[in-house]
């Protein structure tokens, strides 16, 4: 375990190191800006949420492709309840909405054994229904102004790690030493200091909570009974009937868990994101997490990683197109790395592929001054799909997922 | 000695089915006592019922002296009875600790107790001689060692009772060796062990005692040191063993088969996987090819069924081959028993119509012009399964859902329902139970009274001299040699296949 994070702490040292010297190369200055940082870890937490959904839900041996209709309806209850009685009492009905949509995924697929995948499109396609329907109801009745946006949200409080990034604590206002760190524009460590202050600073209460979902997820599912149960559901339900674990109520908590944070995921994006819900607003933000999930090869900190890289690229077309043209000689880096791991073990042809790729890349960003608008837009999904083939070589995902389960099939 | 679990007149019946009647046993401490009886005879039937699977109809279970009734195995377990079944019970992607731990798991607060797992399990591995890393991934551990974790998980849970469902069949004999060392130990350590089994050399090696069950019921509980294998199989079959054997000379003048100098060279140019082989096979003879095998048995068969390139010609009644498809050799009247059935001969997850079509696709009863005629496929199945005795509920059965023996006559069957003029069969008994090696047997002798030729591939030595006309030695590819069966003692045969004689 220890070993483990310090591999991570150099891993991340050296992407900020070449992010340092690409922006240096290209001038493209909010590569590594307490901006982009702070933008990054925001788009991020819903993506962890859905991706920490669908570990619980995959972990016990449910398919969840409809997390994201659950997150569809977390961000409506979200809107909706929020606009009454506050923001807080707005993130409680995100995460009983998502549940609801969870409950009727697991009464469809571990009660009746409906196709996992059918049952999942199906709860997407009716959550947006139904949420387009209830708020033409609420805008007829004059409680909304529009029919696809709630009333504005009170917005919860935000603060900062103490010392470190600034902060009021209890009416004591706290230095913020990586942010004046930040502003001194030395090499590599003003970089590395506005990338902390951006994650550490400014943070809404719920960004906290839900980050401290990756650490509690890892350890309720590899600490804890409750949690072997859960996963043996997935692995090898029958085995785990053979031993007296009830593998229908652990599918139903994976399931309902998942539902649950996706709903809060939602809710994120209605009252912390933005400050009201608006139609579309989950955008495919459920099936990015399933992506991060597949990404991070079933555990939570992969699904962290993968949803930071989303949130990093999203965060980068949203704030200067200009960094996005910088992105790609970053990507020329990783891919140059990936070259040297292959020739090392002896992956010839693999290597000779990822390397005209990487030619390739290169010859791109010189000749191109300026991407065109659509793929800037398309950033953070190019990111998403080129990191998913790059990495998805040893996915090794619960051996029953997916496969509907009978009690009895130890007769 | 005490009796640990004792049954006493157990009955159970599924609708049309009568699975087990009046079995009784008595299985005392520190012994290992053996269940054997043919496949499909009931012994699993009894082993769900003490492990609380099923419930029985009628009769009594005793467990130490008291009465007792399972509602489910938890009941059993409860009970300190543990299953060891034959297909593992494991998550792949666990470690052997959490395998063993999961269902009852140490607490500590809120957490798992690893530490205290992990040191209780070290130390019942020691103990009972079944040393194995707690912290390796289940997938990375051998068969051998798989069931090690199974036995583990058992013990772990307190059992003193241990049922092995055919705990051999997935093994390599050195781990046989270890798992009855392993027998052995837990049974000097006063555990009391029912070992399921058809493997009647290996019962009698382990087991202090054996139940015999024919058809549902218990027939014998004899001490083994006092039976020999023979008579075990006699209770077994409920009768004399069948015997390979033919009667008279049903040889006719035509030649079915003629192979005229084939070899198979290999790619990379060494020695011919076969070489030069020529013989005639006239119809209404059986050929029995002997040889060690991967002497090039499976390349011959290859070779005649058109599924590899070779060289020299093979006729089939009289006119070269040599350009024919696979299909079209069938289509001639050639049917193939494959060596490995579920691999080559069946698709284990299809029910038994459609596993009937592999092979006659292309023609009655199976098509209708060019529909599938399921109905008429589907009454033929049926028209099989009755004459060649396959114990299934019908032909919407999985082919998964039968025993080794019962698919075997079922291919058997297939094969036979379009009454080839030549049948390559390689193996055709290999792994099934006496019955169903009598009656495949049976099968054989009457199509060669009928003219049909036949190649018979085997590794069962008796069987080859049986039934065999005339006996082709292969060592390396070759022929090496021509023997009369009447004139031939195993041993000899023996010699002959690994070129010492």
């Amino acid at each position: 375990m220890k070993t483990k994070a310090l591999k991570f702490l150099r891993y991340a040292t050296m992407l900020v190191f070449v992010l340092t010297v690409i922006r240096q190369i290209t001038g493209a200055t909010d590569l590594t800006s307490v901006g982009t940082a702070s933008a990054a870890l925001l788009l991020s937490v819903p993506i962890v949420l859905a991706g920490l959904g669908g570990l619980f839900s995959e972990r016990s041996g449910v398919v969840n492709i409809g997390l994201e209709g659950m997150m569809v309806m977390g961000a409506w209850a979200g809107g909706m309840i929020g606009t009454k009685h506050g923001p807080w009492i707005g993130l409680i009905a995100a995460i009983f909405f998502g549940g609801v949509g969870a409950l009727v995924h697991a009464i469809a697929t571990i009660t009746f054994g409906v196709d996992h995948v059918v049952s999942g499109v199906a709860i997407n396609i009716i959550a947006m229904g139904l949420v387009r329907y209830l708020s033409t109801l609420l805008y007829k009745s004059g409680s909304w102004l529009g029919p696809s946006q709630s009333p504005d949200v009170n917005s919860i409080p935000t603060n900062s790690l103490p010392i470190l990034s600034g902060g009021q604590y209890f009416g004591w206002k706290s230095p913020d030493l990586l942010g004046s760190l930040a502003e001194k524009h030395w090499f590599f460590i003003s970089d590395l200091a506005a990338i902390l202050r951006g994650i550490t600073g400014d943070l809404s209460y719920v960004t906290v909570i839900a980050m401290a979902m990756v650490p509690l997820s890892l350890f309720v599912l590899w600490k804890t009974a409750f949690g072997l149960r859960l996963r043996s559901a997935g692995e090898a339900p029958i085995a785990a009937e053979s031993l007296g674990v009830n593998v229908y109520a652990m599918k139903y908590a994976g399931v309902l868990i998942s539902g649950a944070l996706a709903g809060l995921g939602g809710g994120f994006l209605a009252i912390v994101a933005a400050n009201h819900y608006q139609e579309n607003q989950v955008a495919g933000r459920g099936y990015i997490g399933l992506a991060a999930l597949l990404f991070g090869n079933y555990r939570p900190g992969g699904i962290l990683m993968g949803a930071g890289l989303f949130g990093f690229a999203d965060a980068l077309q949203l704030r200067d197109s200009a960094s996005v043209h910088a992105l790609i000689l970053l990507i020329v880096v990783v891919l140059v790395g990936l070259v040297v791991r292959d020739v090392r073990k002896g992956k010839i042809v693999k290597a000779v592929l990822t390397l005209a790729f990487a030619g390739l890349s290169l010859w791109y960003f010189l000749a191109v001054d300026e991407l065109p608008g659509q793929l800037v837009t398309m950033t953070p999904y190019i990111a998403t799909l080129l990191i998913m083939s790059l990495a998805s070589q040893r996915l090794r995902m619960p051996a029953a997922d997916g496969i509907p389960y009978r009690r009895g099939g130890l007769r | 000695m005490s009796v640990a679990v004792e049954l006493r007149h157990i009955s159970k019946r599924f609708p049309g089915v009568i699975a087990n009647k009046d079995v009784s046993m008595s299985v005392e401490t520190g012994t290992v006592h053996a269940l054997v009886g043919e496949n499909g005879a009931g012994k699993s039937t009894v082993m769900k019922i003490l492990y609380g699977m099923q419930r029985p109809d009628s009769g009594e279970i005793l467990v130490n002296g008291t009465a007792v009734h399972f509602k489910n195995p938890n009941d059993a377990i409860d009970a300190s009875i543990g299953m060891v079944h034959q297909h593992f019970m494991l998550a792949d992607n666990f470690t052997v600790l959490e395998n063993v731990i999961l269902g009852s798991e140490p607490r500590h607060g809120i957490t798992i107790d690893f530490a205290a797992a992990r040191a209780k399990v070290v130390e019942m591995a020691a103990q009972y001689g079944l040393e194995i890393d707690p912290d390796v991934l289940v997938e990375e551990l051998g068969v051998g060692q798989r069931q090690r974790v199974e036995i583990l998980k058992v013990l772990y849970r307190g059992a003193r009772i241990l049922i092995f469902d055919e705990p051999t069949a997935v093994l390599v004999p050195q781990e046989v060796d270890d798992l009855f060392n392993a027998l052995k130990g837990l049974r000097a350590q006063g555990m009391a062990i029912i070992f399921i089994s058809h493997k009647l050399d290996e019962v009698l090696r382990v087991a202090d005692d054996v139940t015999v069950v024919r058809a549902g019921s218990t027939v014998a509980q004899v001490k083994s040191k006092d039976v020999t294998a023979r008579q075990l199989a006699e209770l077994m079959v409920g009768s004399e063993l069948p015997q390979p054997s033919t009667h008279g000379d049903t040889r006719r003048p035509e030649v079915t088969l003629a192979l005229k100098d084939v070899s198979i060279p290999t790619q990379s140019g060494s020695r011919d996987l076969i070489s030069h082989v020529t013989f005639n096979l006239h119809a209404g003879e059986v050929v029995g090819i002997a040889g060690v095998e991967g002497n090039g048995q499976a390349e011959l068969v290859e070779a005649i069924m058109g599924l590899r390139e070779y060289t020299g010609v093979i006729e089939f009644s009289g006119s070269d081959m040599n350009h024919l498809s696979v299909a079209h050799r069938r289509d001639l009247g050639i049917g193939l028993i494959p060596e490995d059935r579920q691999r080559q001969a069946m698709m284990m997850e299809s029910p038994l119509w459609e596993n009937r079509i592999l092979g006659h696709q292309r023609g009655k009863p199976v098509m209708n012009g060019f529909v599938l005629d399921k109905k008429s496929t589907i009454a033929d199945t049926k028209a099989i399964m009755e004459e060649f005795d396959v114990r299934a509920p019908g032909p919407q059965t999985l082919a998964a859902a039968l025993s080794g023996g019962n698919q075997q006559k079922f291919i058997v069957g297939r094969e036979m329902s379009k009454a080839p003029l030549l049948l390559v069969a390689s193996h055709p008994t290999r792994g099934v139970d006496v019955g169903a090696q009598g009656a495949i047997w049976e099968e054989l002798r009457r199509a060669r009274e009928k003219g049909m030729a036949i190649v018979l591939i085997s590794a069962d030595l008796e069987e080859l001299i049986g039934m065999s006309d005339r006996l082709l030695v292969m060592l390396r590819g070759v022929m090496t040699a021509e023997l009369d069966p009447a004139k031939t003692t195993p041993e000899q045969l023996g010699s002959a296949m690994t070129g010492a004689a």
